[in-house]
């Protein structure tokens, strides 16, 4: 239980803290948010904790909440099963692929660790194999996506209902019957454990069939709270969930650790994120935090440990949970709720007044503009952020640039619920996900925030304004056209794209096929490859392709960083007959640009594309720009034309040896 | 040296089926292209090898060597002689290793908990600094070391070979590397020996720091600027070699020749799939199958020894 206390204490300084900094981050709406964005990662995390109490360790379940979800999607959309059945059948799957950990782990004896290493390839694998990476299943009934999304009595998040549940039933389980100290037992000691007459392959294997069903559950609860099912669901879960199960004292080695530890772990974690979110700290500062909180807690630990050793025969007290430690615990929890729920009641008070008067006046402060990329560390949104934060000082505004770290559509969701709690006057987006982010776009326009897309669009009906930088089908011809130039319009050509499931890189794959059909028949795209937006994998990628189709004659990079990949791979294989275009950033690829590998580089300003979305958020929070407009006024790049509800930068550039030495970006 | 042989027959099985489908995956280009993009995995599976064998695990090497990647970058970037710079590089990767030793040597914290740590603080640290930017404009003697490419690859893979050779022969012989090998087996009994056992366990995690950083030189050197990410999901890469390779989880037994195979087996799935045709969509299920298929027969083999 120490750990559980050092926790505990630790859980509560995060709350008193960004109650005091992060606005509106004590109030019951957030409360519910954070525990609502908690739902899927904690039933991983429930489930993993038997596992490595019983010193195994399961790394498929993030991969498994991928599959599942698909076959999920697949079974309701395409086989046109009921919407009951398909969940089913998806935990049946889940059971299944955890069999499969299980048979090989207890019956072949192969460490967990080598075997879920497997199937997290596998079931990944499987997931981007059925949908070609690409098929992302959505449209579902509103009654079952009010279990991710609704809320029952106006405040409660139906799938925590859900979650406290399976929390009790894993505590009772694990903590109260004689079954569930058994995992404790081969813990310690598989060996001794079987001499007591402890049947451990069974028990094991159960407990690897349960992980795959929790994570089948988790699938579905994540495709109703995003409203889409895709093969990357749950990318990097299995780690989060380790994460947390070992903040809360469960230890790697086995025999020891609790329910409880892994709830308190569960929320140090995602009370951190939300706090962070919502103080508009850097995210980066989570990681860094995370880390520091699970050297802290187990050091502290340790030291305890070390320290009480001197007192000998408290060995037991460390797998056992009191009903009275319990009740403490709980009480705790109840207590700091209060807490939280008075001064929320007491702030909601003191800042209606505030908050309605600055809605009706135009806005006295400077308005607060939440701008989110699709991934931070992208050398492209890197340039857009640059141009955003220069129209931020330009206009005085408050800029908030926070989004996922790689592609992923929930923590897109997760940051505009942090917005939405934070208040802020202007949410920007560039979409991932497009039926995943909508409903919670609509939910902050309700809220009264203004909602503009940029660069990647939501549904119409969900944002004000969609800063469109140049249409899929214009990127998609551009390149194609390029191409078919560069290759007098016959011969083979070869694609590298982000990653295999990336939106907006399958929509322009999906116009550039068109466009050949269509207009080069004797142009051919042979092959499709992934660089997972990674430099070295597009650069051995390329050298791969080029062996393997000799007669490829172009390569075209559809990601920022794979363009100077693909041109290093051509470059070291003195194939000059082959010429490489794509679309990428002036900058990175200026040293090719100028050598002759890469003959064209197909973009738009991305500078300018940061700079007007924030210019257009801006004016709107000003009210200097109303639906129904037909130009504005854009500081330094003039007026600017509106079609509808879209503000067109204009078409997309070429950088050729020309040109590119008057771009710096 | 029995559970090389299950490695050696699923590699050598997989290069066979490879002879008969695409002959030319065997054209020495193609081998070339491939080893030169395995050396830093190669590099580092020597020290997770001996990692492992101590019964530990170093998850934050793929954070470590974005950062050292990076670093390498700046420091040349700067003017830094190339002399100096591999010091300097090295010296910052051992630090940053007997970092991860510190803890888990001395304070006995679990290694994996320890370097789950380091991994999310180095990693977002470096995105916070770099803002994921990419160290461009680097001297001209940065790529290559300033050789011509074909001298830069035959220096490349022979200061790999020197580094396997070294640790192949210190693992076997040298008394440090029986040192690991006696901790690993049984803590308890190795420090009743008189081994220093804490000072094991910490030298290790610093090799591996140090090694981890050469690695990152190595990859940088082979390109002309360095991205901001580099190194995501290495030690994964890392990791599944040496298991493959049939060294054991739990610690006290393993070979660094196992792991070379193992790395040689991951190395050549994913280019020979795209040799044989197969549709990349798939690839990663094959992979992850090929993976268990090695680990299972590997374990059939151990059982009937």
């Amino acid at each position: 239980m120490r750990t559980e206390r050092i926790l505990a204490i630790i859980l509560l300084l995060e709350l008193a803290i960004f109650a005091a900094i992060a606005p509106n981050f004590a109030t019951v709406a957030n409360t519910f948010e954070i525990t609502r964005l908690a739902v899927e990662l904690g039933l991983l995390a429930l489930a993993l904790t038997p596992i490595i109490i019983a010193g195994g360790i399961d790394l498929s379940v993030g991969s498994m909440m991928g599959l599942a979800a698909v076959i999920f999607g697949a079974l309701w959309r395409d086989a046109h099963l009921p919407i009951f059945t398909a969940a089913l059948m998806a935990l049946a799957t889940g059971m299944l692929g955890g069999s499969i950990n299980a048979v090989l782990i207890t019956r072949l004896r192969t460490p967990p660790l080598i075997v879920t290493l497997g199937t997290y390839s596998l079931f990944r694998g499987m997931a981007h194999g059925l949908t070609s990476g690409i098929t992302s299943y959505s449209g579902f009934p509103a009654t079952f996506l009010y279990l991710g999304q609704g809320y029952l009595f106006g405040f409660l998040p139906p799938q925590l209902l859900l979650f406290a549940a399976g929390a009790v039933a894993w505590f009772l389980l694990l903590h109260r019957t004689v079954y569930g100290r058994t995992f404790h037992a081969i813990g310690f000691s598989p060996e001794g454990a079987r001499y007591a007459g402890i049947p451990v392959a069974r028990r094991l294997g159960l407990l690897y069939v349960l992980a795959g069903m929790s994570a089948s559950a988790a699938a579905i609860i994540y495709v109703a709270h995003l409203g889409q099912a895709k093969s990357d669901a749950g990318t990097g879960y299995e780690l989060m969930a380790i994460t947390a199960v070992v903040l809360g004292g469960t230890s790697i080695f086995g025999g020891r650790g609790t329910i409880p530890g892994t709830l308190l772990g569960l929320f140090a974690i995602s009370v951190l994120q939300n706090g962070l979110r919502l103080a508009a700290l850097p995210g980066e500062l989570s990681g860094i935090l995370t880390g520091g909180l699970l050297i802290a807690t187990m050091s502290i630990d340790r030291y305890y440990a070390t320290r009480s050793r001197a007192t000998p025969a408290t060995g037991s007290e460390e797998t056992t949970v009191k009903n009275s430690q319990v009740a403490v615990l709980s009480a705790v929890i109840v207590a700091s709720a209060l807490l939280i729920c008075g001064s929320n009641w007491y702030l909601a008070r003191s800042l209606r007044g505030g908050q309605t008067l600055a809605a009706s006046v135009t806005s006295p402060h400077a308005p607060v503009i939440g701008m989110m990329p699709k991934a931070k560390g992208d050398p492209y949104f890197v340039s857009c952020r640059l141009g955003a934060e220069e129209a931020a000082r330009e206009h005085g505004d408050e800029l908030i640039w926070d989004g996922p770290t790689d592609l992923d559509a929930a923590k897109q969701n997760e940051v505009v619920e942090g917005w939405i709690s934070r208040g802020v006057d202007v949410i920007a987006v560039s979409v991932e996900n497009r039926a995943a982010i909508s409903t919670v776009l609509r939910k902050a326009r309700a809220r009264g925030i203004r909602v503009i897309t940029w660069d990647a669009d939501a549904e119409p009906e969900a944002r004000d304004f969609f800063i469109n930088q140049a249409t899929p089908q214009g990127i998609g011809e551009t390149l194609t056209d390029e191409a078919a130039r560069l290759l007098g319009g016959r011969g083979d050509f070869a694609i590298v794209t982000a990653s295999l499931s990336a939106a907006n890189q399958n929509e322009w794959i999906g116009f550039i096929k068109q466009r050949l059909a269509q207009k080069y028949p004797e142009l051919h795209l042979v092959a499709i490859r992934p660089s997972d937006g990674d430099r070295d994998r597009a650069f051995q990628e390329t050298q791969t392709l080029l062996k393997v189709y000799p007669q490829v004659k172009l390569v075209m990079g559809v990601a920022a960083p794979a363009v100077p990949g693909i041109a290093e791979a051509v470059r070291q294989s003195e194939r000059t007959d082959v010429k490489v275009i794509g679309l990428s950033l002036p900058n990175l690829c200026k040293p090719y640009v100028h050598s002759g590998v890469v003959q064209s580089v197909v973009l738009w300003n991305t500078r300018d594309l940061g700079y007007l979305a924030v210019t257009v958020a801006d004016s709107l929070s000003r009210g200097t720009l109303k639906a129904g407009a037909a130009s504005m006024e854009a500081g330094r790049l003039g007026r600017i034309q509106i079609e509808g509800t879209q503000v067109r930068l204009g078409a997309p550039f070429i950088f050729n040896k020309a040109n590119i030495d008057q771009f710096d970006w | 040296m029995k559970r090389d042989f299950a490695v050696l027959g699923a590699l050598v099985s997989l290069l066979a089926f490879a002879a008969i489908a695409a002959p030319t995956f065997f054209s020495a280009a193609n081998l070339r292209d491939i080893l030169l993009a395995n050396l830093a995995v190669l590099i580092v599976a020597m020290g997770m090898t001996l990692v492992i064998v101590l019964g530990q695990i170093d998850i934050s090497i793929g954070a470590q060597f974005g950062v050292c990647s990076v670093l390498a970058g700046m420091l040349a970037k700067a003017g830094c002689p190339a002399w100096l710079l591999v010091i300097l590089l090295l010296g910052a990767g051992a630090a940053l290793g007997s970092l991860n030793g510190l803890l888990v040597a001395h304070l006995r914290l679990p290694s994996i908990v320890v370097t789950l740590a380091a991994m999310a603080v180095l990693r977002d640290s470096l995105r916070w600094a770099t803002g994921g930017k990419w160290v461009q404009d680097l001297p001209q003697s940065f790529q290559w070391f300033g050789l011509s490419q074909r001298g830069g690859e035959w220096m490349l893979s022979l200061v790999t070979g020197a580094i396997l050779a070294g640790c192949v022969y210190g693992a076997r012989y040298l008394m440090a590397g029986r040192m690991i090998f006696a901790t690993g087996s049984d803590a308890e009994s190795a420090r009743l020996a008189g081994i220093p056992t804490v000072r094991v366990v910490f030298w290790v995690f610093a090799f591996m720091g140090a090694l981890t950083a050469l690695a990152a030189l190595l990859n940088a050197v082979r390109f002309p600027e360095v991205p901001g990410n580099a190194g995501a999901g290495l030690e994964l890469k890392a990791i599944a070699a040496v298991v493959v390779g049939g060294t054991s989880i739990t610690g006290g037994r393993g070979s660094l020749g196992g792991s070379v195979l193992g790395v040689a087996l991951l190395a050549v799935i994913g280019p020979m799939l795209t040799f044989l045709g197969v549709n990349a969509y798939w690839e990663q299920a094959i992979q992850g199958a090929i993976i268990l298929v090695a680990a299972t027969t590997t374990m059939a083999a151990r059982k009937r020894t």
